[in-house]
């Protein structure tokens, strides 16, 4: 703990209203933030003053409000880009991660990909990064070709070299693993990836919220994310991609604010960002993002990493030690999402003794479910901790856990 | 209509508070196995599509009523699947077509967890689709 002295959690709970409310009445304990985090009072209240005082639609109008709203919009933007080190010109906003997925693959697909071209995804992937490709591979004829994961959970970083034959032109992965944490080699796979001269999207949804994460360094060609998994909004997502890459593929949709003419004979659009940004944009829930990242920065990343992997070993320690656990996905490199069972009781049977205890957990296959069966389940519990859980949190679950065993006499 | 059954669960509920509803449910659950071949039960074509957990209900008629049994592979949702398969069966396909939202909020599982009273109507649903076709 001596890294982090200074992380004062209680401090950042404070921060969190709904943090002080009670479930069944018991203090609520939110294990569930992998799934969508709980938002701050910084962002809540960065949401209602621009409604209450800012709003209007944004790159129209002459009017005053009309240009405070673009500034606060476009500010937004500019936090974003800096947080992930991309330039402003490079992130797209859209209405979260799994629409910033489908873009990719429906744009660059239209533009790039053509019947017996290959996409390289993986088993680890949430259906957000498996069911896009599918949808292209029946419409445009190419390929999916999935990565395997061991028994641990770690890609298999062999098969996926050998994968990445001459029909392959585009390699989608996830830079962290939703259900098992697993963070993916995403340096090295991008490094094999770009030898070959193919382009890598990395679905960062939980990558983005466990660490810094730098475009630039990467040099990845596609990073997306949603709002509300970092502690801001639902309805808002990125996509950043590559200025020169992004310009080669058309536009998703067609409509208002991402055209230069428009005449009835043709239209001609703008340039990325905005040639994907038709129609009124989520403008709120972008500020709330930007409010939400000004928020974790000041916290520092660094400093959340460090106290969410102390939470991590704390729970795998302290499962590990009660009989009949399986911790599903004990990769080395792992960030705080924590999969596992109790031998002999149905996932949803545990999950619903810790939610009358006032926990919150995931059950079932998290939108994984090729990855739930591969690792020879049909369903898991998930718990996932945030930058406002605490070590008596950690304790609440064990003991959770442990009336459930009693309950169910396991 | 002969709701016997599930007034008898109605009353029993009534009497608990929500810790003791909750146990009640997973005495329900862990109570003997409906059928002597569970394996034979637990087949595809009985499966209703769900992602936490597996339900199977089996359909069958007689004399024109409809009767039920269900099974769980998680104890509290078979403690449930059991009460709602027993409260309805034995009922034509009109009477199960009566049987509403209303009924199941009725039992008072709502304060247990919503999300188990949101199954419970898909159970409910399930099986008036079973009984029309």
């Amino acid at each position: 703990m001596t890294s982090n002295q200074a992380y004062d959690v209680e401090k950042i709970r404070a921060d969190f209203p709904i943090l002080g409310r009670e479930v069944y009445g018991k203090s609520l304990v939110f294990l569930d933030s992998a799934a969508s985090a709980q938002k701050p009072r910084q962002v809540i209240s960065a949401m209602v003053e621009m409604m209450e005082n800012d709003y209007a639609n944004v790159h129209r109008g002459a009017h005053f409000l009309s240009q405070v709203a673009t500034e606060k919009f476009e500010s937004a933007r500019e936090k974003v880009a800096q947080f992930i080190n991309a330039d402003k010109d490079e992130i797209i906003f859209t209405r979260g991660g799994t629409e910033a997925m489908n873009l990719v693959a429906s744009c660059f697909g239209a533009a790039h990909l053509q019947a017996g071209d290959q996409v390289v995804t993986s088993v680890m992937e949430h259906h957000a990064n498996i069911v896009p490709w599918q949808m292209l591979a029946e419409t445009k004829g190419i390929e999916v070709l999935f990565v395997p994961v061991d028994a641990r959970g770690v890609l298999d970083m062999a098969v996926f070299e050998g994968l990445l034959g001459p029909k392959v032109k585009m390699v989608s992965l996830a830079h962290v693993s939703n259900v098992l944490g697993t963070v993916n080699p995403v340096e090295e796979i991008i490094s094999l990836a770009h030898s070959k001269d193919i382009p890598v999207m990395l679905d960062g949804c939980q990558g983005i919220t466990h660490g810094k994460v730098d475009v630039k360094a990467l040099d990845v060609d596609f990073y997306v994310f949603s709002g509300h998994k970092l502690y801001g909004p639902s309805g808002i997502g990125v996509l950043y991609g590559k200025k020169d890459l992004m310009n080669t593929l058309p536009p998703h949709q067609g409509g208002g604010d991402m055209i230069e003419t428009v005449t009835l004979e043709g239209t001609t659009f703008k340039e990325s960002p905005h040639r994907f940004e038709a129609g009124t944009p989520a403008i709120v829930e972008a500020v709330g993002l930007g409010a939400a990242i000004d928020y974790v920065s000041s916290v520092g990343m660094d400093a959340i990493s460090v106290h969410e992997k102390l939470l991590l070993e704390q729970a795998m320690a302290k499962l590990s030690a009660l009989e009949g656990i399986e911790l599903i996905g004990t990769a080395p490199n792992k960030v705080s999402v924590l999969a596992f069972n109790v031998t002999g009781i149905h996932p949803l049977d545990v999950a619903t003794v810790l939610d009358r205890q006032g926990i919150a957990v995931r059950v079932g296959q998290h939108c994984a479910e090729p990855l739930i069966k591969a690792m020879g389940y049909e369903a898991t519990i998930r718990a996932s901790f945030g930058m406002y859980n605490t070590l008596e949190e950690v304790d609440k679950l064990v003991t959770g856990v442990e009336k459930a065993k009693m309950m169910f006499g396991a | 209509m002969s709701l016997e059954l599930y007034q008898e669960y109605v009353e029993a509920l009534e009497m608990l508070d929500d810790d003791l509803r909750f146990e009640y449910i997973i005495d329900l659950g862990k109570a003997a196995p409906e059928t002597p071949f569970p394996e034979d039960f637990m087949r595809d074509e009985n499966l209703m599509h769900g992602c936490m957990s597996r339900v199977w209900i089996i359909h069958r008629v007689e004399d024109g009523k409809h009767n039920f049994s269900g099974e769980s592979d998680a104890v509290i949702v078979k403690g449930l699947v059991s009460m709602m398969t027993k409260s309805f069966s034995g009922l034509t396909a009109d009477e199960l077509a009566g049987i509403t939202l209303d009924h199941v909020r009725k039992l008072n599982l709502g304060a247990l967890t919503t999300q188990r009273q949101v199954g419970m109507m898909a159970m409910l649903k399930h099986m008036q689709k079973l009984a029309a076709v």
